[in-house]
């Protein structure tokens, strides 16, 4: 009896042992700083890559479309970006549709809530009432900010200047 | 079991001192106290071994008929606080079970195993040895070509050192017919995965080429470079331009 006793203590040492262990090893990976960083490293990633295909993108063949694609603007850019999109006056013209075929960050500051971009991008860009796509590539260099929780927002966007032509660009300015 | 036997004695000796009334009074409440240790014991010693269980049995089937009602409840009580404990090991071991296989998940999702800007050394490192590396390649005039081609080989390894000779190749005789000079510069650098001793990495390029003595002219340069550790650098295995 006191054998079977013992027994069962014994087990449900272990067994707590086993769960304890178990939740600690849980909650170390879940408070992780490093899984942290890569979790906000992807998500910055992700809503930088979405935020510069909008502002490479404008559906300008009628004034509402084209007024609602800088709306869209405005809601991808922060700061100083989402000022000077928001002068752009809504007006027919070429629309361009942008893909970004890759991107990486070359920084990201956590606490701070700020990230570099670089992106290459594919825009093909249909002139009003042309029925073709003429392509164009371009190599972007965007400056995010965090806004929210998971919210990345586009607060500076240049093209990356060939040296000795510079020439500074601005993200859908098509 | 020395304990068990001690007991059943005692209370056997309760039951044979019923007639004193005094101490028979004091007795009384030990007696049932005895009945369930035996009780216990005897369904104890029937799980540990059927056969030896006859003797416990004895003893316990002729308290019981003493006792009543009253122990017919207690009967239940080691059968439940068996099936009670194996509930609660079960719970204990599926919910440790529950927190080592999620806090392995979360360690091992592709966003946990991508050591890009999380290891800033190792993101440094490749980003440097990739820069230089295409800079080294893609640099060169046309009387050191071989140097190049040689250099290309500390550099590039697998797919990206074929797709070189083929293009040098191609272009070597334009070059020193020509007098090309081309000057590689990797002016942005990212990483888009490290995982181990396995890379890829975004870098933008201006590639000046000069042409005898005419006025140089500068292009940009888009590439997904893959790399791998070996030995102690990276080397770059393919290259697609973007």
């Amino acid at each position: 009896m006191k054998r079977a006793q013992a027994l069962g203590v014994a087990a449900l040492v272990v067994a707590l042992g086993f769960c304890g262990t178990g939740a600690w090893t849980y909650a170390q990976a879940r408070t992780d700083e490093e899984l942290a960083f890569g979790r906000e490293r992807d998500t910055a990633l992700a809503e930088g890559r979405n935020r510069i295909t909008v502002l490479n993108t404008l559906d300008a063949s009628t004034r509402e479309r084209a007024a609602a694609g800088i709306r869209a603007w405005r809601d991808a850019s922060t700061g100083p970006l989402r000022t000077e999109l928001g002068r752009t006056e809504a007006t027919v013209g070429a629309s361009a549709r942008a893909t970004v075929t890759e991107a990486a960050l070359t920084a990201l500051d956590v606490r701070a809530g700020t990230a570099k971009l670089i992106a290459t991008v594919r825009v093909d860009v249909t002139p009003r009432g042309a029925a073709t796509a003429t392509t164009d590539r371009k190599r972007l260099e965007a400056v995010l900010t965090r806004t929210g929780e998971n919210t990345w927002r586009v607060a500076a966007l240049s093209a990356v200047p060939v040296a000795g032509a510079e020439k500074g660009e601005e993200g859908g300015d098509e | 079991m020395t304990r068990l036997l001690r007991k059943t004695t005692g209370a056997d000796a309760g039951t044979d001192e019923e007639a004193p009334d005094a101490v028979g009074d004091d007795r009384q409440p030990e007696a049932p106290q005895a009945t369930e240790k035996d009780d216990k014991a005897a369904a104890n010693k029937d799980e540990a071994a059927d056969g030896s269980g006859e003797d416990g049995d004895g003893t316990g089937s002729a308290d019981r008929d003493g006792t009543g009602p009253a122990v017919s409840t207690r009967r239940f009580t080691p059968a439940w606080r068996k099936s009670a404990l194996a509930v609660v090991l079960i719970v204990l071991l599926l919910g440790g079970g529950w927190f080592f296989h999620t806090a392995h998940q979360l360690r091992s999702t592709p966003s946990a195993r991508n050591q890009a800007l999380t290891d800033t050394g190792s993101t440094t490192r490749v980003s440097g040895d990739v820069a230089e590396g295409l800079a080294r390649v893609f640099s060169y005039t046309p009387a050191e070509t071989d140097a190049a081609e040689r250099s290309a080989r500390t550099v590039l390894s697998g797919r990206a050192a074929r797709q070189y000779s083929d293009l040098l190749a191609q272009v070597r005789a334009n070059l020193v017919e020509q007098r090309i000079t081309l000057s590689t510069q990797a002016v942005r650098t990212g990483v888009i995965e490290l995982d181990g001793d396995s890379a890829r990495l975004l870098v933008f390029l201006d590639q000046t080429s000069r042409r005898d003595k005419a006025a140089a002219s500068t292009a940009a340069a888009q590439l997904t470079v893959t790399a791998k550790y070996q030995g102690d650098r990276w080397l770059i295995v393919d290259i697609k331009a973007r």
